[in-house]
């Protein structure tokens, strides 16, 4: 070794040149405490108004970037799920005999398979494959492997389940009484409650000019990423499990994998593929299990893809809301006080609908000063597809319903509803209705250079802009 | 099962099938040209846009039957090893595409367009388009690529980007 370095020594050229050497010279010794760079408050980033362009771009473009479903492994299965097809029912029986019998079929599976049928992100409260009760439509009661994806699909209509269909919940307020059977019985319907308040609401009514009402109702909505969910699994001889996945979240999706099955983390290998569009609807596992359990049964890797149809009832959407907005507000417009009650449709699981819960619910006054708050959120479980993580996490949602009240009242009050907005949105150093302290606050900017933009002449002129939108008021006012 | 053969990519290929297989899968199981892609098999989508005899096509509608025969050209047939089509290049340079799942589609469309009409406006590029769906980036980036592959396809200098 002492030779080694001699030789380096005897090198000025290299020691002119240090990044030659391998490995690299380590970092300098950092002395505490740390000096932490603070960035300065609206510092722009040397990023923003850059061109940039995708490392992945090229590929994309030659059509040689491989998604999941452009990977086959040699010896692959195909397998399918079969759905129940019916919202809430109890599974009497589910004979696979006829399908285990078709040429080509390897293998098929049922909830007794399933070590531990049970898993999400929050609550465990979704089966990989339904067992005794059906919860929603899109649950599967059985999968199946075959040597084609065409044979696994025929394969489905030869399963024979026999049903007791039972009336199911579907309407979140329904599902919020008392007397309405649980879905997930004995457990109640609602599953999830946040509360936040702030100031005196019943007071700030009391001296308010002008009370306003309003509901707000959004519907569910799917991703529809424009590649369909699919994760390939291989279990190999050693007892461990490798599975590709267009999944998001992969320690997550092992820890989900290794609950459902049994096994430990450190022997699950998640592989994460390209991802063609996620939108938060790739944000837990669906098919692992089975796929894995499948593989297992068979020794061959297996493959499932949803289809198009599968994609909108069998996985998670955005929670619809029901938004109560109530605000009491000066003959000028200043805003006293706002209470709201948010009621989220959580369909059949939990899913990320705590998440959901939460945010909508801070964020559900808008991003404006009021001092007297009190908004309450439920979510409640239907037997309709499952709700989970989209865009936001609830934002949009609550963001229509209260710039939608907003308009309401400025209507009502005849103020502009730029004017409004202005007269009440957070500044520097306003608090939020959780008591946070609001730094870096561009809201009133923000709102008067797009009402500059987009050519707002005020309410009622309706011909502020040179397409004939001047009376569409698009405020992006979400904080 | 059916045999079929047809001119892909310029090369003369053979497939014995089933009679139900899409020319899709025809073309992703038998040929290995990945590149189209399957979105929705009802042909809503466009990802699976590839070039039958000249005219864009749904290759998850069209039975691998149907295109016995036929010319098919596919992603793939694009580019060569040392030139990539300008409608690639300007769709990398305006990164027109995000997840990419629909560039190969949206891609194909655009050259059926462009072999037809050398200078297409906004409005003409929109309606070949109408078949492709797109959920990350939107169509502005596309649009803007599309024009500036038609100017050097013209050979026309690339207008300067603001």
């Amino acid at each position: 070794m002492a030779d080694e370095r001699s030789k380096v020594a005897d090198r000025p050229d290299i020691l002119e040149k240090p990044d030659i050497l391998r490995p690299p010279k380590p970092a300098p010794l950092v002395t505490f405490p740390i000096d932490v760079i603070v960035p300065e408050g609206r510092q722009q980033t040397p990023a923003v108004g850059q061109r940039a362009s995708r490392a992945d771009g090229r590929l994309h473009g030659l059509g040689q970037t491989k998604y999941i479903d452009d990977m086959y492994l040699p010896n692959m299965l195909f397998a399918k799920i079969k759905r129940a097809g019916t919202g809430s029912a109890r599974i009497k029986s589910i004979d696979t005999k006829e399908a285990e019998a078709m040429p080509g079929v390897v293998a098929i599976i049922t909830a007794r398979d399933i070590p531990c049928n049970s898993f999400g992100p929050s609550l465990q409260d979704q089966p990989v494959l339904a067992d005794t009760r059906v919860f929603h439509a899109g649950d599967g009661v059985a999968a199946v492997a075959a040597e084609t994806e065409q044979i696994a699909t025929e394969a489905l209509e030869k399963i024979k389940v026999e049903y007791e269909v039972l009336s199911p919940v579907l309407d979140p307020l329904e599902s919020l009484k008392l007397e309405t059977p649980g879905v997930h019985a004995p457990s109640a319907n609602v599953y999830g409650h946040k509360i936040i308040k702030k100031g005196d609401v019943q007071k700030a009514f009391a001296e308010s000019d002008r009370i306003f009402e309003g509901t707000f109702r959004t519907q569910m909505v799917e991703h529809v990423p424009l590649e369909p969910y699919a994760c390939i699994a291989q279990w190999d001889a050693n007892g461990r499990l490798t599975i590709y996945s267009t999944l998001g979240r992969i320690t997550l999706g092992r820890a989900d994998v290794a609950r459902t099955l049994g096994i430990p983390m450190s022997r699950i290998r998640i592989v994460a593929t390209v991802v063609g569009g996620n939108f938060g609807g790739k944000n837990e596992i669906r098919a692992e299990p089975i796929v894995g359990l499948l593989s297992k049964k068979t020794g061959r890797p297996v493959k499932c893809t949803y289809t198009r149809p599968e994609e909108f009832y069998a996985s998670t959407t955005r929670h619809p809301l029901i938004m109560d907005y109530k605000t009491g507000v000066t003959n000028k417009g200043k805003i006293l006080g706002r209470k709201i009650r948010l009621v989220l449709d959580g369909g059949a699981y939990c899913s990320w609908s705590e998440t959901t819960l939460g945010k909508a619910c801070i964020l559900s006054a808008g991003p404006y000063n009021i001092d007297n708050v009190e908004a309450e959120a439920f979510v409640v479980y239907t037997n309709k597809t499952m709700t989970g993580a989209m865009r936001g996490f609830g934002a949009p949602q609550v963001c229509f319903a209260y710039e939608s009240h907003m308009d309401d009242m400025a209507h009502a009050l005849g103020i502009d509803p730029i004017d409004i907005r202005l007269m009440n949105a957070f500044e520097e150093g306003s608090i939020s209705p959780t008591g946070q302290k609001l730094h870096s606050v561009v809201a009133k900017e923000s709102i008067l250079r797009a009402a500059k933009r987009f050519g707002w002449n005020g309410l009622g002129n309706g011909n502020g802009s040179d397409n004939g939108h001047g009376n569409g008021n698009g405020t992006g006012v979400k904080a | 099962m059916v045999t079929v053969t047809l001119k892909v990519n310029g090369k003369t290929r053979s497939a014995t099938v089933p009679p139900e297989t899409t020319l899709l899968r025809m073309l992703r199981d038998q040929f290995d040209l990945t590149g189209a892609k399957l979105g929705c098999d009802v042909g809503d989508c466009g990802a699976c846009t590839v070039i039958v005899d000249g005219q864009p096509v749904n290759s998850c509608l069209m039975l691998a039957g149907q295109s016995e025969g036929c010319e098919v050209l596919t992603i793939e047939g694009l580019a060569d090893i040392d030139h990539m089509h300008p409608l690639q290049k300007l769709f990398e340079h305006f990164g027109s595409l995000q997840c990419g799942f629909c560039g190969p589609g949206v891609i194909m469309s655009a050259k059926a367009l462009l072999d037809a009409n050398s200078n297409p406006c906004t409005q003409e590029i929109r309606d070949a388009l109408g078949g492709n769906l797109c959920r990350c980036t939107g169509y502005s980036k596309m649009i803007e690529a599309i024009k500036g592959a038609a100017c050097i396809m013209r050979g026309e200098e690339l207008p300067a980007v603001k």
